[in-house]
């Protein structure tokens, strides 16, 4: 593999629509400022939506764009597909460093999106972008789910060996992120990834810090971080910017830099022990989340 | 694993004995503090001070500890919202019989934001 022994690979997945670019670049930035680490970002989504805070733009030309531009992924160069952080995350400013890329993928409704992924990395191995100097994390943001199996390639081919698995107290959260845990499961011999951690991006529903605490003992991992809601967030995101180059005093900057300290010193890396759908409702239930279903109801319409 | 921002090694596993976490404020000073004063809330007509000041408990002495650190000039602090769950979590198994202090829990599991000053 490439990259120096070092190097650690980490990714992000979750549901979609649950903040994994937003809660990613401002925990990336938060490592590169306020623990000087040097991070290439790969973005795995067809949105291309991983970098855009850390680049200042709305969203940077994907590996897949310029393949299609240019005739071939041969054509690319790499000053083309990866762009160097803007602010306190370009290399010539004090600190660490962050360099970007996005994979990119088809139009929508076109092809395989997974696919993309696959090219991207490949492209960045052969040319040389895991080598670079002083690089200490490589960070992919991967779309959703893990039933595509071209989203699980970064686990799959042992790119991605850490896992923080971005959740909320939301039923169709917590099952993602129990539907990747068997994904991790199932590529754990094989390919060496480990679960490192849920990062539960609150939606501030009742009980939510016990529910996702839970659900990570019961899949053998910790939940590492719980990142409250905060419009701080918002206002940042419209400016293009990260909470920590935006507001770097704010308390929602505090959080991403705890969130980025835990996951710097972090040696918890298991195999996790997903659980059964039931169990999963059981765990709702039992969290009052649900309210306990009477079988003769199911399907029924609620009355007036 | 990290409780109240504490490193335990990953073969300690994901369930931490209480014990071990006292261990680690075990040897902060209290003998200065009389009272933990908390500011709840984020809307100004809504924010509420809520004042504890039982020094033979867990949560007191977390309390102590998260304040002192990195904190020289004794700022009026935000609270992280893990570290206080976790602080709640872990007086209502170790002083549970002590109502000042459930009921101060009781405040620390909500949703609202939290600063603390000491006196």
């Amino acid at each position: 593999m490439a990259g120096a022994a070092s190097l650690r690979q980490i990714a992000f997945y979750g549901k979609g629509g649950i903040g994994k670019s937003t809660t990613s670049q401002n925990t990336l930035a938060a490592m590169s400022h306020y623990f000087d680490k040097n991070i290439m970002i790969v973005g795995c989504d067809p949105k291309a939506d991983s970098t855009r805070l850390i680049l200042h733009e709305k969203a940077q030309d994907t590996i897949l764009s310029l393949a299609a531009e240019l005739g071939t992924i041969e054509d690319v160069e790499m000053e083309q597909a990866r762009l160097w952080g803007k602010g306190l995350f370009d290399k010539e400013t004090p600190g660490g460093w962050i360099n970007c890329t996005e994979s990119g993928g088809p139009e929508p409704g076109v092809g395989c999106a997974g696919r993309g992924v696959i090219t991207a990395i490949n492209f960045l191995e052969e040319e040389g972008a895991y080598d670079e100097e002083g690089l200490d994390f490589v960070s992919y943001d991967v779309l959703g789910d893990v039933v595509c199996g071209g989203f699980a390639m970064p686990i799959r081919e042992g790119k991605a060996q850490e896992i923080y698995i971005v959740m909320s107290g939301e039923m169709m959260a917590m099952y993602a992120a129990n539907n990747i845990s068997k994904g991790i499961l199932k590529y754990a011999n094989t390919g060496g990834v480990r679960l490192a951690g849920l990062v539960c991006n609150a939606r501030m529903t009742d009980k939510e810090y016990d529910l996702a605490l839970e659900l990570a003992q019961r899949l053998g991992t910790q939940l590492i971080h719980f990142v409250p809601r905060n419009n701080i967030v918002q206002h940042a995101e419209l400016r293009r910017m990260t909470v920590v180059e935006y507001s770097p005093f704010s308390d929602q900057a505090r959080e991403y830099k705890e969130l980025a300290r835990k996951i710097v010193y972090n040696d918890m890396k298991i195999i996790p022990t997903p659980i059964t759908m039931d169990e999963l409702e059981e765990l709702l239930l039992a969290f009052g989340l649900e309210d306990e279903v009477d079988e003769s109801q199911v399907g029924k319409a609620a009355e007036a | 694993m990290f409780i109240l921002g504490f490193h335990f090694p990953a073969s300690m596993g994901n369930q931490v004995p209480d014990e071990l976490v006292a261990e680690k404020i075990a040897d902060v000073d209290i003998s200065d503090v009389k009272e933990i004063k908390l500011l709840m809330g984020t809307k100004e007509r809504d924010k509420e001070w809520l004042s504890y000041t039982n020094k033979d408990t867990f949560l007191f002495r977390a309390m102590v500890h998260y304040f002192k650190e990195e904190n020289p000039d004794k700022a009026q602090k935000y609270m992280i919202y893990m570290n206080r769950y976790q602080m709640s979590a872990i007086s209502k198994r170790v002083d549970a019989a002590d109502d000042e202090t459930m009921k101060l829990c009781h405040h620390l599991d909500n949703m609202e934001q939290f600063r603390i000053e000491v006196a």
